[in-house]
């Protein structure tokens, strides 16, 4: 008896039952007077089974060829830095210290860890290379998924295929060398981007914003997305060609002018806070309040100039706040310090009000406003673990060398409440914000603690030193 | 071998016992700390007014502690291991005390001169293994007694023979209505009437049976659906073999005699094998290349230390996989070797036609990890199937096989991974559970490596590639 015939005659009447398609008797073999032949069959059928060779597919994907000129990391440091980001106490300043690294120092992780830090690939993929990119978004469908560059290969001819991010990242480089090459780049992808890539986009003519953008921006007067509308008009406001911003009348309403001084007459402002608006809710009212004005605008309206305008509000804790935003959102760190002297809690301010995110700040930019706003308190740093958090999560950036000798000179950890200090966030913290020449000191005060809470940000801070020493020795 | 985090990391039974073992790190918790011959042991001050008392064996991570705890390792062996693996504590030198070597000396294949006890030292010559399957009497002076024993033991052989048989008959009933009602009606049902007939087989004392019946539905259910009725003809195929050989051992040649009575339930204990003096021994160099641990429907975990012989002649098995058995209950996943580490040790087999699972009979040195790369055969997967088929054909219940290959790639159909060899057209389809940790080699030309084969699915353990080498993990 054959193959051929095994699964002819054999086969269907195992799988579809004896009783209903009995085995033809010319098959059947027995090895005993006392059996019917057909667990004989079975086995004989059973062990053809076992020898036919797996069938191969008809055919297999092409897996796509992703180009990362990215360096993997060493061997040496693969190991501990799947172990620190697959730690169930671990918090997630490591990860997030560990993607800038990756990014900064232009490395990668290895190809066969992906699977095993998963969640932090597809938390930091665009900061990761490309192959992360695309491991990230193995499971989107094609249509979902962005082209996999490195963000030092974009150019005119393929941005608008890269992640959102990088093509922030390339515009705003390209709006400095040449802003009207910029705004051509932009119109000629504006029709098909999502209202979230439109406003992200938009935020970038902060950056060289001339007349000359005067034209497209009023174009975007009529965009389906109210953020992309409100933003265009901002901007053309600040041209001095829009139509007044509605924001600023309702802010306006807010501010209470007057005089003050008897030889020479000072303008004061100050904010009325709507009668509903409880105190504990001012800080968010002003940051909802003054989110769509600028401080030229705001400057204009009371014909003073905008320094003078920071004069005027020296005295009212709540418009310095809202002045502090402004600057904030326009990226102006010159105004902004200036605000910052005259409110010197601001950081605090700042984190009750609710902002959460820095917009299109360069990284030098994020340093230096964090320097703005954590200085003042030079002497006296605040040991509560949510502003330090916050401060780190809306920078994403390590610390400024002289913010963390603030953190370091008022040694700080050790001053942190112990319940506070034993769950871990705290310590992890500051490994992940510290810079690469202030770890050697951070570690002497680590080594202080517990083995169990130091065990991660020592962990950290080895990692990101091997990493540093990696790509120096390339 | 000397302790590193990385291995106590692997050996810890979650997290939370690795938490709690840096807590025991200070040298104020350890009114003793000794060490001498390999071992290290001491005592740890628990809550309790006696210490407990912890011994660890450096040659194969070893643990041993006095405490109650149910997690193996617990937080005080983990705590000792961490110490030496940082040598933050001072271990006095000092002679083994006999505490240890009791643990030791009950303990598998181990090394060191501590627990060689007189009769290890002259090996006793035991009998053949068929007549060292049953429960080893202790040894008595009194001929009477030994007689009694003796003949009690041989009346409970033959009870059991006699039980195996009447159970073996009941499996020929049910296995033909199995095959009257088909396979699809089978597949079905098959979690429902695989548990009666294995409780079945459980009381006929056919052990290897009944655990074979009990897996079957879950290992049908991995399988995809088109494929399981056929795969229940294989078998269930292959059960109806075991009895049938079972019933004719006389008739086999003894190695396949032995396959049969093992793959029915009659087992060799560890001591009778180690004593075996025809029982087949290599002494090599081996590399722990796969550790898989499978949670079975008894409540015990099967963790199998599978390895590859390094050094020694050809003509010698090549593998050899270790199977030790511990309580799902005390959360350990692995045994005490992690794959790359590489021992030199003599092993002895369990007779079979295919040799392959074996006992350390001495270690001669215990695990280190290296960096070496597997001495594979320089053979492509089709030659190393072909061998499978051959051995298959010697054993026809033959279970999983380790595979070597060398230029072979991971290929991708849909969301199944495949291990191709593009010479022959050879593919093997991945493990399922593989698709996320293996989808990485998918972007590589070709990788060598090893792997275990099933029969249905392919489970890569270890690939040199040009990105490096890649575990399973």
């Amino acid at each position: 008896m054959n193959l051929t015939t095994l699964h002819a005659k054999v086969l269907p009447s195992l799988l579809g039952g004896t009783s209903r398609h009995p085995m033809p008797g010319e098959v059947i073999h027995s090895s005993s007077p006392s059996s019917d032949g057909t667990l004989e069959m079975l086995s004989v059928m059973g062990q053809a089974l076992r020898f036919e060779r797996p069938s191969k597919p008809e055919s297999f994907i092409v897996e796509p060829e992703i180009k990362d000129g990215r360096k993997i990391i060493a061997d040496g440091l693969r190991r501990p830095l799947i172990r620190l980001l697959t730690s169930k106490n671990a918090t997630e300043h490591p990860a997030r210290a560990l993607a800038r690294a990756f990014d900064r120092l232009r490395l990668r992780p290895h190809p066969f860890d992906l699977p095993l830090i998963d969640a932090f690939v597809r938390s930091n993929a665009e900061k990761l290379g490309p192959i992360a990119q695309h491991w990230a978004d193995r499971q989107k469908p094609e249509a979902e998924t962005q082209s996999y560059f490195d963000p030092e290969l974009l150019d005119e001819s393929n941005w608008m295929q890269a992640a959102l991010s990088q093509r922030v990242a390339y515009l705003e480089t390209r709006r400095r060398d040449d802003a009207n090459a910029a705004r051509a780049l932009v119109e000629s992808t504006w029709a098909q981007e999502e209202a979230d890539a439109r406003f992200r986009l938009l935020q970038v003519f902060q950056t060289g914003l001339s007349m000359s953008d005067q034209q497209f921006l009023s174009t975007l007067e009529k965009d389906r997305a109210p953020r992309v509308r409100a933003l265009a008009a901002r901007f053309l406001s600040r041209l001095g060609a829009g139509i007044e911003n509605p924001a600023l009348g309702a802010c306006l309403e807010r501010i209470k002018h007057s005089q003050s001084g008897l030889l020479r007459k000072r303008t004061s402002l100050q904010i009325e806070l709507p009668a509903n608006v409880k105190d504990q809710a001012a800080s968010r009212w002003i940051f909802q309040t003054f989110a769509d004005v600028s401080f030229g605008e705001l400057a204009g309206a009371f014909k003073v100039t905008e320094k003078e305008l920071i004069e005027a509000a020296a005295k009212d804790e709540p418009l310095l706040l809202a002045l502090t935003l402004v600057a904030t959102n326009e990226r102006r760190l010159d105004l902004l310090e200036l605000v910052v002297a005259k409110l010197p809690n601001a950081w605090e301010r700042i984190f009750e009000a609710g902002l959460d995110t820095l917009g299109a700040m360069t990284g030098s930019e994020r340093r230096r406003w964090e320097e703005i706003v954590v200085h003042p308190y030079r002497k006296d740093a605040p040991t509560t673990y949510s502003l330090w958090d916050w401060l780190h999560r809306i920078t994403d950036a390590e610390a400024p060398a002289s913010v963390m000798e603030i953190a370091l000179h008022a040694k700080m950890l050790t001053k942190v409440p112990e319940h506070e200090r034993g769950s871990g966030p705290w310590v992890e913290m500051m490994a992940a914000i510290c810079p690469a020449s202030q770890r050697p000191e951070l570690r002497e005060q680590l080594n202080q603690f517990e083995q169990s809470q130091s065990v991660n940000p020592l962990a950290l801070l080895d990692i990101l030193d091997g990493m540093e020493n990696d790509r120096t020795h390339v | 071998m000397s302790f590193t985090f990385e291995r106590i990391e692997g050996l810890a039974p979650d997290q939370a016992s690795l938490a709690a073992a840096r807590k025991l790190l200070k040298p104020s918790y350890w009114p003793t700390l000794a060490e001498g011959e390999g071992l290290a042991w001491g005592e740890c001050q628990g809550s309790g007014a006696t210490p407990y008392r912890v011994a660890i064996n450096e040659a194969d991570a070893g643990y041993k502690c006095t405490c109650p705890s149910r997690k193996f390792p617990c937080k005080h062996a983990l705590a000792l291991m961490w110490m030496r693996a940082d040598r933050s504590a001072a271990f006095s030198a000092a002679t083994v005390p006999d505490w240890v070597k009791d643990w030791l000396s009950r303990r598998r294949g181990t090394s060191n001169s501590a627990s060689k006890t007189d009769d290890e030292a002259t090996p006793k010559t035991k009998p053949s293994i068929r007549l060292t399957e049953m429960p080893e009497a202790g040894t008595d002076a009194d001929p009477k007694a030994e007689q009694r024993a003796a003949a009690a033991r041989e009346r409970n052989r033959l009870e059991r023979e006699a039980a195996v048989l009447e159970g073996l008959e009941d499996l020929d009933t049910w296995l033909s209505d199995q095959v009257q009602h088909g396979m699809a009606n089978f597949v079905a049902q098959t979690a429902q009437v695989c548990r009666t007939i294995a409780q079945r087989l459980v009381d006929a004392k056919a052990s290897g049976l009944a655990g074979r019946l009990d897996a079957l539905p879950t290992r049908l259910f991995t399988l995809p659906g088109p494929v399981r009725p056929s795969a229940a003809i294989r078998e269930l195929g292959q059960v109806h073999l075991i009895s049938q050989a079972y019933r004719r051992t006389s008739e086999l040649p003894e190695l396949l005699a032995a396959d049969a009575r093992q793959a029915v339930g009659w087992s060799v204990t560890r001591e009778a094998l180690l004593n075996d003096s025809e029982a087949m021994r290599v002494n090599a160099q081996w590399r722990v290349f796969a550790v898989l641990s499978e949670a079975q429907p008894d409540r015990l975990r099967r963790v199998e230390t599978w390895l590859w012989r390094q050094s020694g002649a050809d003509g010698m098995p090549q593998c050899a996989v270790l199977i030790d058995f511990v309580p799902i209950s005390t959360g350990a996943a692995v045994g005490g070797y992690l794959v790359g580490d590489q021992i030199e040790a003599e092993l002895s087999f369990y007779r079979s036609t295919i040799p392959l699972r074996a006992q350390i009979k001495t270690l001669k040195r215990g695990a280190e990890q290296t960096s070496e790369p597997l001495t594979l055969p320089d053979e492509r997967l089709s030659s190393s199937y072909a061998k499978y088929e051959h051995a298959l054909a010697q054993l026809p219940w033959l279970g999983t096989i380790p595979l070597s290959f060398r230029a072979a790639s991971v290929r991708r159909n849909g969301e199944q991974f495949y291990l191709y060899d593009d010479e022959s057209g050879l593919s093997l389809p991945m493990h399922t559970s593989q698709a996320n940790h293996a989808s990485p080699l998918a972007s590589l030309d070709r990788i060598d490596g090893i792997g275990l084969w099933n029969g249905y699915e392919f489970t890569l353990a270890w690939a040199e590639t040009q990105l490096g080498r890649w575990i399973r993990s």
